[in-house]
């Protein structure tokens, strides 16, 4: 049972629109993994297939081990889901909510005391346990959220923007929390937020218009982009001869040039480059050795970079 | 079953840590206590009959408010995602939300029998007639708050499950008047055998017929069923 989370060419439509599109991928159990794409994307209704809360039009989910067609049940005992708005009865008590929850999810009765303990104090919830939720800051809520999953120690920790809401300090926490958990168990994170991505997840699935477009490590994703690199320049000099300089390069595929606009003689230059790292440093000699260089800057592509074009790849 | 005492023990929780329950047990007690002191003193009857009678339409209308939070709670702050997700069947979810909300009934019956220390004190009331009063009134009880849970189900606007609630139960409550207007004796019967206030009248009467009994059971285990059925249908 590596792994975790497994779905095979799943699709969701509703009547004739098709919210999901032939999604495959796999979360093995010790791994993070990111689950990226801009609002509306498809990655609520994803994590809702892989929750159960809804079920597959075609194809197959599998948690733990478990089809959700068939043995939800089952794959419910090992699963934790936090969903984007935390499922919290305000009237209740955060001891009282919790201990329900434990309940439900088959925790002894004499375990039941302990794990209220442990889920506590990894998200920070001792002091509050005897207030009703109610009165609880945003970020607590967040908290109780996250905790609720944690329950039960279950096998897979499916969580829907977790730190949304939270102060920075407490995103430390909570990252904390989710990285010691995902250490033993399989961990599948939505979010919006690519930092966190960069700092927590083993890999990254993006998805846009419920299509998956990639999914690899953040560092293998950002390899990917780079293929095309990008090195821009301003430079004071005549375009032709600069043009016929920067092409001699070995490795400038292209070259593209912006006359200036205010007539000072500053020359605003675009070149697409391979990955060879050195690339820059070449381009700034042959540019300098003839005429004067006033900027010269290598776009490395973040993750962010990375992100925005495979989504606006998407839409086009 | 271990699922369903989790889900009960939630959901009277909930009843009690909200004003919902005192209200509606509160407002039920001071109008049954007025029927109990009209009919009584000022008649001179040592009878629950005309009582159980009044007793009745306000529990038809006041049981709306009871049940109408049930599900439609649920899926105002999101936690029917819960719900669904956590290892509970949808029968489980259902069962353990409808005895939450019997127990409330039970509560509001318990209740209103304060009113029997006066009537034996004072008098000398027939207890089997009572009895069976008290019988034919939970049973109506169950089969509104079965109704109710249904329509709860269906939306997650509080006050439009409780109205839908209240025009449906209303409507089984009145539908026997209509079989002086049916053509055939078919109809007839069937509009007299759907009529929620015919079978309650007999027990009110002091006569337990298992076809009554029956009959409300049956209203319970299908609007029990159709809720269960919509929660799978809806996954």
């Amino acid at each position: 049972m590596s792994e975790a989370i497994a779905l095979e060419s799943v699709s969701k439509r509703y009547g004739s629109k098709t919210i999901i599109h032939d999604i495959s991928f796999s979360v093995a159990k010790g791994e993070i993994v990111g689950f990226l794409g801009p609002n509306g994307a498809g990655k609520t209704t994803t994590m809702r297939m892989i929750a159960g809360f809804t079920t597959a039009t075609s194809g197959v989910v599998r948690v733990a081990g478990y089809d959700m067609a068939t043995d939800n049940q089952a794959a419910a005992r090992r699963l934790g889901y936090l969903p984007e708005q935390p499922p919290l009865y305000d009237v209740l008590d955060v001891s009282s909510y919790l201990r329900f929850v434990a309940r439900v999810k088959g925790v002894p009765r004499a375990a039941i005391a302990r794990e209220l303990d442990r889920v506590g104090n990894a998200c920070r919830l001792e002091t509050v346990m005897r207030r009703e939720i109610y009165k609880l800051s945003k970020g607590y809520r967040q908290r109780l959220g996250l905790a609720q999953a944690l329950l039960g120690d279950p096998d897979v920790l499916l969580l829907d923007e977790p730190t949304a809401g939270l102060d920075p300090g407490q995103i430390q926490e909570t990252r904390e929390v989710i990285r010691a958990f995902g250490r033993e168990h399989a961990v599948l994170i939505s979010t919006h937020i690519l930092p966190e991505v960069t700092l927590m997840c083993h890999r990254v699935a993006i998805i846009n218009h419920g299509r998956l477009l990639a999914i690899d490590s953040p560092a293998g994703l950002q390899q990917a982009s780079a293929q095309s690199n990008r090195v821009t320049l301003l430079v004071t000099g005549p375009a032709e001869a600069l043009r016929a300089a920067l092409m001699a390069i070995d490795g400038v595929n292209e070259v593209s040039m912006q006359a200036p606009a205010d007539g000072n003689g500053l020359l605003s230059i675009d070149c697409q480059t391979d990955a060879r790292a050195a690339i820059e440093c070449e381009i700034a000699r042959a540019v300098t050795a003839r005429w004067s260089l006033h900027r010269l800057q290598r776009e490395q592509p973040t993750l962010e970079n990375v992100f925005l074009r495979y989504v606006q790849d998407g839409t086009a | 079953m271990n699922g369903v005492l989790a889900v009960y023990r939630k959901e009277i929780l909930t009843y009690f840590r909200s004003p919902i329950a005192y209200f509606v047990v509160a407002v039920y007690l001071v109008g049954a206590g007025y029927f109990f002191t009209y009919n009584v003193f000022l008649t001179g009857t040592a009878t629950m009959t005309e009582t159980f009678r009044n007793m009745s339409i306000l529990l038809v209308t006041l049981l709306p408010i009871v049940s109408m939070r049930l599900f439609s709670a649920e899926y105002g702050t999101r936690t029917i995602e819960l719900l669904m997700t956590l290892p509970l069947a949808a029968w489980e979810i259902v069962i353990g939300k409808y005895l939450g909300a019997v127990t409330i009934l039970l509560l509001m019956t318990v209740g209103t029998m304060i009113d029997l220390i006066p009537l034996y004190l004072y008098g000398n009331p027939e207890t089997s007639t009572i009895a069976a009063g008290y019988l034919g009134f939970v049973l109506l009880g169950m089969a509104c708050l079965a109704i109710g849970q249904f329509f709860s189900a269906l939306t997650q606007n509080q006050i439009v499950a409780a109205l839908i609630t209240v025009s449906v139960l209303l409507g089984f409550w009145f539908v026997g008047h209509l079989s002086g207007l049916q053509a055939t004796d078919s109809m007839r019967s069937l509009v007299i055998y759907l009529s929620f206030a015919l079978h309650f009248a007999d027990f009110v009467l002091g006569l337990v017929r298992s076809e009554g009994i029956a009959f409300y059971l049956i209203v319970v285990a299908i609007a029990l069923t159709l809720n269960t059925s919509y929660l799978r249908w809806k996954r």
